[in-house]
This record gives C-alpha cells, structure tokens and sequence, in this order.
C-alpha cells in the first residue's frame, strides 16, 4: 500500500469529525504534509520540533535526517496501528513521499499524586499517576534491574486502553505469569476504565468475595511485590495498580512494617490481627453467649448485659444486625459525600444516633460499644477490599451464629478457615505464609 | 439456568430457617435471672425434707446508679431437690440459670443428718451447676447465711464470695472447697472431705468463717476448731500465709509465716506398723512480740517457733488420729505407693492409722524480727 493510499484509509475513517487537522507546508522547494487530532497534541512541541527546523533547514534532505534522529520518531507500521497512534497522539509526518509518526501527545495527567487510599506516617507519600508512562518511569527509576520486563497490550474493544504487565524475569512466579497473560488475552470487554476491573475480568468464578489480586498505589509496595515475584499490571489511566499473585496475609501487610523496629512492628501487626479478629467475631460472639452461653461472661458483665438489654424490644441478633446495619450504611455514605459534608454525616449519624438509639432503648449500651468497636478495628485491617470481604463474612457468621449459637459460631468459623484454605490466587494458595526462600526452591522444583 | 435456579431455590429455603430462630434454645440474656447462691436446709415437714433457698441477682443497666446489692429470694420445700427447684420455676416469670452460681450452702443440719450424698448427687448431675463452684456448710442454718446481705455488699457480686475466691481476705482460717474437690473427696477411701463452716457473726453484719467440718462415713461430722483448720491449713498448704503463735520460755511472740512448705509420708514397718511423717518448712519474721527482740538471738527464735509448731502439729495429729479422720490424706497417698496385693484392707488401714507413729520435723528460719534496729 502506498503513501497516498494510507492517508485517504485514515482521511476516511475520521471523515465525521472535524477533528483531524491537515496542513502541508511549502517553502524553498520544501514540503510536507501532516495530520493529527487537534485536541491531542502539544502545539508548542510540534512548532518547536517540527515547524521551526522546517523553516530554519537548508534542504528536505537535512530535514528529514533531522526528523529521524527525534526520539519521538517512529517508524510507519500497518495503516491499523497508525490509526491508533493518531489516536494516541502522533501526528502523521509525510515528508517526500514516506510515512513517519511523531509522538507529540499533550498530557495533563503525568503529575504524580499523593497517598489517598493508603496512607501511611512513615512510608513513600507518593502514589501512582493517571499515566501509564510516568507510573513506567516511576517503577524503572525505583527498581533498577536489566531483568525488569514490560509488556504492553491494548485492551478493551471501544476504548482501546493500554495495560502494561511490569515483572521481573528472573524472580517473578513463572506459572502466575502464564496464566495471568492466558487470562487477559481472554478478556472480552467493551470498555475498560480502571485497572481494578481485572480483579474480576480475570477470575473464572461468577461469585468470589475474598480479592485474587491486591489493589495498591505507593511505589515503594509495587517494588516490594515485584521483587517478591508478583506480576504487577498497570493501566492507563489509572492511578492503582494490581498486584498477583497474593496470599491472604499480604492483606494484613503495610509497608510501615518493614520500617518500624522489630518489637513495634510486631506489636502493630498483633494489633492488626486482633483488630481483624475483633471485626470479624465480636458482634456473633454478643449475639452466641447473650443467647445462648451467658455463663461465658463475668457475673458483673452478665448481669450488666441483661440489665442493658432490659426494654429493648428485639432480640440481640436483630439488635446487632440492626445496629451493623445503620453503621455500613454510615460507612457507604461518608465515602460517596464531599468532604465539607461527610464529618457532619459522621457526627449526626456516629454520636447522636448513638446515644439517640439508647436513649429510645431500641439497642443496649453495650450493644453501641460492640459496634463503634467493631467499625474501628475493621478500619485496622490495611487493604480496603479485605475489609469490605470481612464485613461481608462478618454478617453471615452472625446469621449462623443465631440460629445455631456458639457451636454455630465455632463451625462457622471453621467453614471460614476451610474456605479460605481452598482458594487460590493463579496458583498461589491463598492461606498460604509467603516464604521467600521456599518459594524459589519450589520454582526450580526442589519441592 | 437450571442450576442456578435450583441454587436459587437452595437460598431460598435456607433463609426460611432463618425465621425458625425462635427455638427453644435461643433465649435472649434479658429472659434469663441468674441464681447468685443455693442453700439446701432439711425442713421441718418429714414429707418434703428438702428446703431450698434460691438467692437470684437482680439485673440493673449500671451498677454506677445502682451500687447497692439487689436480690430476691425463691424458698421451696420438696421430697426431692429437683422437685422443689421445678416448683421454684413457678415463682418466677423467667428461666433460672444456675451459671453463675458460685456458691453452694448446706445447713448444719442436713450435714449432721448425713444427707451429703443425696445433695451431692444432684448437684452433680444438674449440667449448669458448675463444679468450681464453692461448697460450704451454713450455721445454724443455710437458710440464715444465704438471706444475709452483709453492709457495704458491692452490688453483683455477693461478698460470701471474697471469702473463697482468693482474690478478698487471704485468711489462713478459711477452707476453701470446690464442688468438684468435694466429689473427688466423697469417693475416695483415704481423703476425707473438709468444709468450712459459715457464721453470721454476732454483730450480724459480717460472716464469719473460721472453723470446718470432717465428714466422716455415717456418722456426724467432725468440727475442727479455728487453731485446728489453721494447722490443716497449714499441712495441706492450702495457704500462703499463716500466723503462729509461740508462748514459751519467757517469750511470747508471733510468728507471721510467708513461706510454707509441707511434705509427708507414710512409711509402713513389718506387721502393719504405719508412720506417718510430716516435714514442713516454714519461713518468716516476727509480727508482734511483749519483749524487746534481738536480731543476733534469731536462730534461738526460730528453734521456738520450731517446738512451738511441733507441738501444734502433734496435737493436731493426735486429735485426727483419736477421731480417725483423714482430712490431708494419708490413707491415698499409702494406696498411691503399695502395689495392690499387699496393701492392707481399708479397715485395717483405719487401725493401723489410729495407732501410726506420728514423726513431725519443723524447720523454722525467721528471718528477721520485725523491726529496724
């Protein structure tokens, strides 16, 4: 196909937008031509680099050497892709006859931000970009190795989105890396808007609860996870990345870990656990022994529950399930409010319904204690969607629990544990304690 | 589609149980009263000689507003315990929960009529009695202890209890005996059971609990006296502490001990010849004294207190062997060490006990006399 033929397929194809800009130069038997989107591209850069050296060269041949030697400069690959890189923010150079594209794209979206999902007191304060290429640079300039591998693909049939899978070679889990590439190539999507997407589009189950992949944005975690042999991918617009495979304690890991003294990190990763368990049990382990063990608490503590509980009109498992309810929907809406408006959400529905609710004896003192409790320490647990899996196993252990009591509670937990044990994350399995060193004896098949 | 229909209908029945909840064994904490203390009286009606007096907690929401203790009282008589406990259940529009009942008193009188067994057995077998709860004797009758609510009783928590818990008053005078401690001792030949005895004190405001009761096989218990409960105390090392007090050769002192060890054996001769010997150590300092002490006569203090404890240690023996009661357990630690076929009858072990040689060794070390010279 030639030159000529190339720009009418591409003139065609943006023939219902006004968009395309085309313009040919002539000037001392010089000429060239170019189109690109006018909304796409730097039009300083392009008067810099390709309109002021036309003016300014003695002949086409100093030009063109000129345009090859840009480090925008790229070669003419099929008219497809060239449509695409248009899109992408070349424009389209022809200069006597050949095709060349120059990547000229403006973007606004290269300042890296900082920490807004994960914040930590001690640890990186920045967090990824919304562009592809400077969370790339950001990566590359914090893991120096030759073996770090990026591998591009587009996805995402309208929106045509960049993902690019960043690992090193020679750490990373090589049977993850397959099935994590198998399953990408598989996904069948129209649009694609966050990297976050994947954590379901990659998961052949139709309900899963607990997360396959962990959702992270500080690039001091990506580096850790790369250099563990995780598979890390990254999208185009979009300021988290994914990391593969997990086992359920990198959700209870923070970086901060690493950066404390031995005996405080221990004591905050007691405390997590703690935390996580206290979310987790505390409100069955109210409803169980109130309703069907009482003799588990302290006399003082029993007769206190019983005289607390004394003209609230539910039983203590709709006490709790109400009382959980009005603080997930508490939860909900101070994450979708503004700022400006979410700490009065909080304060109206935290303090004064509180007290409101007592006060009205629709749930006991100790009920109100047992939630903000709760509330708080599943704030403990580090990664979100962990938390947002716990709250959900959380409910149906108190189901469980109120119909069957303790024992209930005890098997539920069990069942909890057996689940857990049977998931796996591209092979990885799920409760399994991460060990370096086993992990690369297993993957040169010592084990 | 129709697997999933099927997972639907699944889902479906399943949350039809949910609303099934209000079985029987679902009861909400608030529908339960909790039963603080039992005591079992013999009545005056020969038909139902059991009386029970039931002490229930009267539930508040803050023991800030409320600091006084609450109760209420539940009294029945019956042929059978079970039975006046059933009749109680009629008293009283909620679910009696034995739970947190950590406290079980027996008058005087069932003791004396040798009804332990019967009461025993049913305590035993009722599942939400729980066998770490305290078993005591009520004087004269149960009744009387249980109904007292002694001044400055915190509420939720009855101050009888502090007397047995180890966590109130640490007095060396108290035996403290579990349920389960009390079956071990009923079933076994060679270790008799020991109950403290429970008073109202005179001023009627406080209890008093001092002295114990031996049961011995059909007959009447034995009373030991303060002195005595204080020596099996001591020997049985139920106590950390202990206060002794030596009155001999012009010195008149008290020894307050802080450290008791107490070893015996029994060793047994030709023709059933038993000796029983008792090692105990004691460790400590002088407490109070009439005369002026000197730090450099302590070892000359110590070998007082030496005879002093000797001679209550003998004494107390003797009035154990004259009795043939068997409190420390001499009898299971001999079955413990002969081999079956050689070991003596459990009559001809009464004899030989009542006649054993009694070996007492005391080491005494005061280790200093109380005050900075």
């Amino acid at each position: 196909m030639n030159t000529q033929e190339t720009l009418l397929w591409i003139n065609e194809q943006f023939s219902h937008t006004n968009e395309l800009v085309q313009k040919t130069l002539e000037y001392e038997q010089k000429n060239i031509a170019y189109m690109y989107i006018k909304s796409l591209i730097d039009n300083e850069m392009l008067q810099k680099t390709i309109i002021k050296p036309f003016f300014e060269m003695a002949n086409m041949e100093q030009f063109k050497l000129y345009v090859q030697a840009l480090p925008q400069f790229e070669e003419v690959p099929a008219k497809e892709q060239v449509l695409l890189e248009i899109m992408n923010g070349s424009i389209l150079l022809e200069i006597g006859n050949e095709l060349c594209l120059i990547d000229l794209k403006l973007s606004k979206n290269d300042e890296v931000s900082s920490a807004s999902v994960e914040m930590t007191i001690h640890g990186s304060q920045i967090a990824l970009s919304d562009n592809l290429l400077t969370n790339l640079n950001l990566i590359r300039s914090y893991y120096r190795q030759p073996t770090l591998n990026i591998e591009y693909m587009s996805l995402g049939e309208v929106n045509q989105q960049k993902v690019a899978i960043v690992y090193d070679t020679e750490k990373v889990n090589t049977q993850a890396l397959k099935l994590i590439k198998e399953k990408l190539q598989r996904v069948d999507k129209q649009v694609i808007s966050a990297a976050n997407q994947f954590n379901n589009y990659l998961n052949d189950k139709r309900f899963s609860l607990f997360p396959q992949m962990i959702m992270t944005e500080p690039p001091d975690r990506i580096i850790y996870n790369i250099a563990g042999g995780k598979v890390v991918i990254l999208q185009d617009g979009s300021s988290q990345c994914l990391a593969a495979p997990v086992v359920f304690f990198d959700f209870m890991n923070t970086m901060e870990d690493d950066y404390h003294t031995v005996i405080i990190s221990t004591f905050l990763r007691l405390l997590r656990y703690l935390g996580f368990f206290i979310s987790l049990l505390l409100p069955s382990i109210y409803v169980g022994v109130t309703s069907y063990a009482p003799e588990v608490f302290r006399t003082e503590l029993a007769l206190t529950v019983a005289g607390s509980r004394m003209g609230v009109p539910f039983s203590s498992f709709v006490e709790v399930l109400f009382m959980l309810f009005f603080m997930e929907l508490l939860l909900e809406a101070s994450i979708r409010l503004p700022k400006a408006v979410s700490a009065t959400a909080t304060t109206v529905g935290g303090l004064i319904l509180g007290t409101a609710v007592t006060e009205a004896s629709l749930a006991s003192n100790i009920m109100v204690i047992i939630v903000s409790a709760v509330a708080i320490s599943t704030f403990v647990i580090p990664v979100n969607e962990m938390a947002f899996a716990i709250r959900i196993v959380r409910l149906l252990l108190i189901v469980i629990t109120s119909i069957f009591g303790l024992a209930g509670l005890t098997l539920g937990f069990l069942v909890f544990i057996l689940y857990l044990t049977s998931l796996d994350s591209y092979g990885e399995p799920y409760l399994r304690v991460y060990n370096y060193k086993k992990n690369k004896e297993r993957s040169e098949g010592h084990l | 589609m129709q697997k999933i229909q099927s997972k639907l209908k699944l889902l479906f029945i399943f949350s039809i149980l949910f609303f099934l909840s209000g079985c029987e064994e679902f009861k909400d904490v608030d529908k339960d009263v909790f039963v603080s203390m039992i005591g079992i009286d013999l009545s005056e009606d020969k038909d139902k000689p059991y009386k029970v007096i039931l002490k229930l907690f009267v539930p508040t929401s803050s023991f800030k507003q409320n600091p006084e203790a609450n109760y209420t009282y539940l009294v029945e008589k019956g042929e059978t315990l079970s039975e006046a406990i059933r009749m109680l259940e009629t008293h009283i529009d909620k679910e009696l929960d034995f739970g947190h009942m950590k406290l079980i008193v027996i008058g005087e009188e069932l003791i004396n009529n040798n009804k332990t067994k019967e009461i025993l057995d049913f305590l035993l077998r009722r599942p939400d009695i729980q066998l770490i709860s305290w078993i005591t004797v009520g004087r004269p009758n149960a009744e009387e202890i249980v109904k007292m609510v002694p001044a400055g009783e915190t509420a939720a928590y009855p101050s009888l209890y502090n007397y047995f818990d180890g966590n109130g008053t640490e007095s060396p005078y108290i035996v403290t005996t579990f349920l389960f401690d009390f079956r071990r001792r009923m079933m076994d030949n060679g270790l008799d059971p020991i109950l403290p005895i429970v008073q109202v004190s005179e001023n009627k405001t406080t209890f008093t609990v001092n002295k114990s009761f031996v049961l011995k096989d059909k007959k009447t218990p034995f009373e030991l006296d303060s002195l005595s409960t204080l020596v099996f105390n001591t020997l049985s090392m139920n106590v950390q502490m202990a206060d002794i007090e030596v009155n001999e050769e012009n010195e008149l002192f008290v020894a307050r001990l802080d450290k008791i060890k107490a070893k015996n054996k029994v060793k047994v001769q030709k023709d059933n010849q038993v000796s029983l010997e008792i090692d105990a150590k004691l460790v400590g300092y002088i407490a109070e004294s009439e005369n002026a002490l000197n730090m450099r006569d302590l070892p000359k203090y110590s070998q007082l207190l030496e005879k002093e404890a000797k001679d209550k240690i003998t004494k107390f023996m003797k009035l154990l062997q004259s009795e043939g009661i068997d409190p420390i357990g001499f009898g299971l630690k001999y079955k413990a060490q002969t081999i079956h076929h050689k070991r003596m009858s459990t009559e001809k072990w009464k004899e030989a006990y009542k006649n054993a040689d009694v070996k007492v060794k005391v080491s005494a070390s005061l280790k200093s006399t109380g005050s900075i010279q």
